[in-house]
């Protein structure tokens, strides 16, 4: 006992000491406002209490989450959610510091990508053992793998938001003389340098390899039908399958149609919203950026699928991202954290459910049949004038997130950075598969991946 | 009598040696532990014996960033302790009030959070109406990508670097100055001496102790300069600004185990202390011979 505490001691103590050292990791951003949450403290005695942290988003989406922890709270009297509100900046270091102490709270959001590697690690439970099979059946598929293990549920998906839409200026489209959106990659560039005059660039997306890393794996899966790994993780597989991608970005680069420089992060649609670009690959969530805070552009701002290299249409060109509710591994109470996620999103009130969609204007999309289908309908008359072209002609190609360790993504990433900088489309790709290999190699990732 | 001395000197010494240990030297010790496992915080830690070391140092990224670390720091502490010098020598030269202010100006920048400073400078070095290029666009230069080019983007970084730790060197400089005594000067002065003189041969070698304890802090400082690269580049383009701390932080955030942002960490405390070691071996530390 004496030396478990004296362990546990020692690795928050250590945690805390790597903290220091990566220098003031733990600063919160100014304006950023304190942890806020649902639940009141009303508990119902004899109730078990269940810990809820979810990652503070947008107003409108953090009342919801307090509402539909409120709606279950009153709705029976044998579980109490107690919900936490993290802001974005403070989650890692508290989340950190939480698992240290052995605190972490019985369940929390996370986004895709972190799932199979909570799962690996033995962070989350599989949730295939709480929740019944019949809840998961309205999932779609190629959700639901993103989430799953060998043959285990560890998450529960919320909601999902395509990567990448093109989002076109159409005033700028008709003055020019060009009809609408390009449909190919050759007319894309071609489009990009018609329109590129002035302050306005012709096309903006990524470009830099942070952003690269994730925002471009469906155009990784358009250009070469794979991802840059093999499927069991045992070897890289960049070869020139991939060229066309690094080309169109070192061509528009080079030719001035996209910013030397990017004009803000990829998941920034102000540039788009102000007027500086005529198109701009991002993801479905500009809807609701446009709608609330540029709603004279709305008219004027078009959105289609971006084009396919292979002139395929059903080939996927975007990923869906998007947010998903775990119980951590070390919570007492999994069986009470599992019934409040199958309460709440998996059929209990799909009513109260379709309010976050409405509350975000239908810039995200549910992984549940049965909900999207009621989602994409309201859409039809809402304020989201695109809404339903991404629920029908993105949603339904898109691919998973990647699952592999980050480092891949980003070793990818910095060829197409490299390429677009000017350096040969071969050398970059070979650069590329040197370092994946490396990586492989260093992390004996061969065989890890998950089936 | 000797005894009780003893037993009070310890007694005396005991607080800071248990909270060293407590906060030092035991996550040191915990910290080089567990960098020997791939360690998480749900699973038994797997020893892997040296392989953390191994990765870290076979990855190019780490070397590149220990190295541009170096660079920065190069670029980043002498000017700062040039410009730190003459302006500590002007304020002693101006009179009280006048000297307030510049103290007073001098020092703000300190005080100002780095992440503001560096959104600040995002602001001045931004590509599409930053302040920079508009200047710059007076004299008909075209429009740059500061922060976007890989030729520029260090540069870039050092400038609000040298800023934010001027205030503190500038001041603790001017203390220097002004705790030389002015007969030597006044000796030097019937010597007819030269400013120049004067400051090569009285001033620099009195202040040496002065100049060794802002080149260690400043060097070790810049080298792990965090907040700069990650508020205003993330550490691009193509990895240019990725500084030590930085790539450390990254894995840290990102990788799956722990075990390696360990390694790396012990590595750069490694690399950082031969340098310190060997700035105090060559800048031999001497006890003040004045009064």
């Amino acid at each position: 006992m004496r030396s478990t505490q004296f362990r546990a001691m020692g690795i928050v103590a250590a945690a805390g000491a790597i903290a220091l050292t990566v220098a003031a990791c733990g600063s919160g951003t100014p304006g950023q406002p304190a942890d806020t949450g649902g639940g009141g403290d009303d508990v119902p005695e004899g109730a078990t209490s269940v810990e809820f942290w979810q990652l503070s988003f947008q107003d409108v989406e953090n009342d919801w989450y307090t509402d539909a922890i409120d709606a279950f709270n009153s709705s029976q009297e044998d579980i109490h959610v107690n919900l936490t509100q993290v802001p974005g900046d403070a989650w890692e270091q508290r989340m950190t510091a939480a698992q240290a102490a052995g605190n972490a709270p019985d369940m929390y959001t996370i986004a895709y990508n972190g799932v199979i590697s909570a799962a690996t690690t033995g962070q989350i439970v599989s949730l295939s053992d709480h929740i019944e099979d019949d809840v998961w059946s309205d999932m779609q598929e190629n959700v639901l793998g993103s989430v799953s293990m060998d043959g285990a549920h560890y998450a529960f998906p919320m909601l999902v938001e395509p990567s990448s839409v093109l989002w076109y200026r159409t005033d700028l489209f008709e003055a020019a003389g060009i009809d609408g959106p390009p449909t190919t990659w050759e007319e894309l560039q071609d489009y990009a340098a018609q329109l590129t005059t002035g302050d306005v660039y012709g096309f903006g997306s990524a470009q830099a390899a942070g952003d690269m890393g994730w925002s471009t794996w469906g155009l990784q899966w358009n250009v070469a039908g794979h991802l840059p790994i093999s499927d069991d993780w045992s070897q890289a597989e960049v070869g020139d399958e991939y060229a066309p991608l690094l080309q169109a970005w070192q061509d528009m680069y080079a030719a001035g149609s996209m910013p030397q420089q990017a004009l803000a992060g990829y998941a920034d649609a102000n540039p788009m919203g102000q007027g500086q670009l005529a198109m701009n690959m991002g993801g479905s969530w500009f809807a609701s950026v446009f709608i609330n805070d540029f709603p004279e552009m709305v008219e004027n701002i078009g959105a289609a699928p971006m084009p396919s290299f292979h002139g395929d249409p059903a080939a996927p060109t975007a990923t869906l991202g998007g947010w998903t509710w775990v119980v951590d591994a070390k919570s007492e109470v999994p069986e009470e954290a599992a019934t409040v996620i199958a309460s709440i999103l998996g059929g209990g009130d799909d009513e109260h459910l379709l309010e976050y969609f409405e509350g975000t204007q239908y810039s995200k999309y549910s992984p549940r049949s049965a909900v999207n289908d009621a989602l994409v309908e309201a859409a039809a008359d809402s304020e989201n004038p695109w809404a339903s072209m991404i629920a029908s002609e993105i949603v339904p190609t898109a691919m998973p997130e990647a699952s592999y360790p980050w480092d891949i993504s980003l070793a990818f990433a910095t060829a197409l950075e490299q390429a677009m900088q000017g350096t040969d489309v071969s050398t970059a790709l070979a650069d590329a598969e040197t370092e994946i290999n490396r990586l492989i190699e260093a992390n004996q990732l061969a065989g890890t991946a998950p089936q | 009598m000797s005894a009780r001395s003893n037993v009070m000197a310890y007694a005396m010494l005991a607080p800071i040696v248990v909270l060293l240990t407590i906060f030092v030297v035991w996550p040191v010790v915990y910290a080089i532990y567990l960098s020997f496992y791939n360690w998480s915080f749900y699973t038994p830690p797997i020893p892997v014996g040296w392989r953390n070391y191994v990765n870290v140092l076979g990855d190019r990224t780490f070397i590149e960033s220990v190295g541009r670390g170096l660079l920065f720091a190069i670029i980043v502490v002498p000017t700062q302790l040039v410009i730190g010098f003459l302006f500590a020598s002007l304020v002693k030269t101006v009179s009280g009030k006048i000297a307030t202010i510049l103290k007073v100006s001098i020092y703000i920048p300190t005080i100002i959070s780095g992440v503001i400073a560096s959104i600040v400078f995002v602001l001045i070095y931004n590509y599409q109406g930053g302040i920079l290029n508009a200047f710059v666009g007076i004299f008909g230069v075209e429009k740059q990508a500061w922060l976007g080019n890989a030729d520029t983007a260090l540069a870039a970084l050092t400038v609000p670097a040298v800023w934010l730790g001027l205030g503190i060197g500038t001041l603790i400089m001017l203390a220097g100055l002004v705790d030389i005594p002015t007969s030597y000067y006044e000796a030097a002065d019937l010597d007819g001496a030269s400013w120049f003189q004067k400051t090569f041969f009285i001033t620099i070698p009195l202040m040496r102790n002065i100049f060794l304890y802002l080149l260690i802090a400043g060097f070790t400082g810049a080298v792990q300069q965090f907040e700069l690269p990650l508020v205003m580049t993330d550490g691009g383009p193509l990895e240019r600004t990725l500084l030590p701390n930085l790539y450390i932080f990254q894995h840290f955030r990102n990788d799956t185990y722990v075990g390696y942002s360990i390694a790396a960490a012990i590595l750069l405390m490694l690399v950082l202390g031969s340098i310190s070691a060997g700035i105090f071996r060559v800048l031999n530390s001497e006890k003040a011979v004045d009064g």
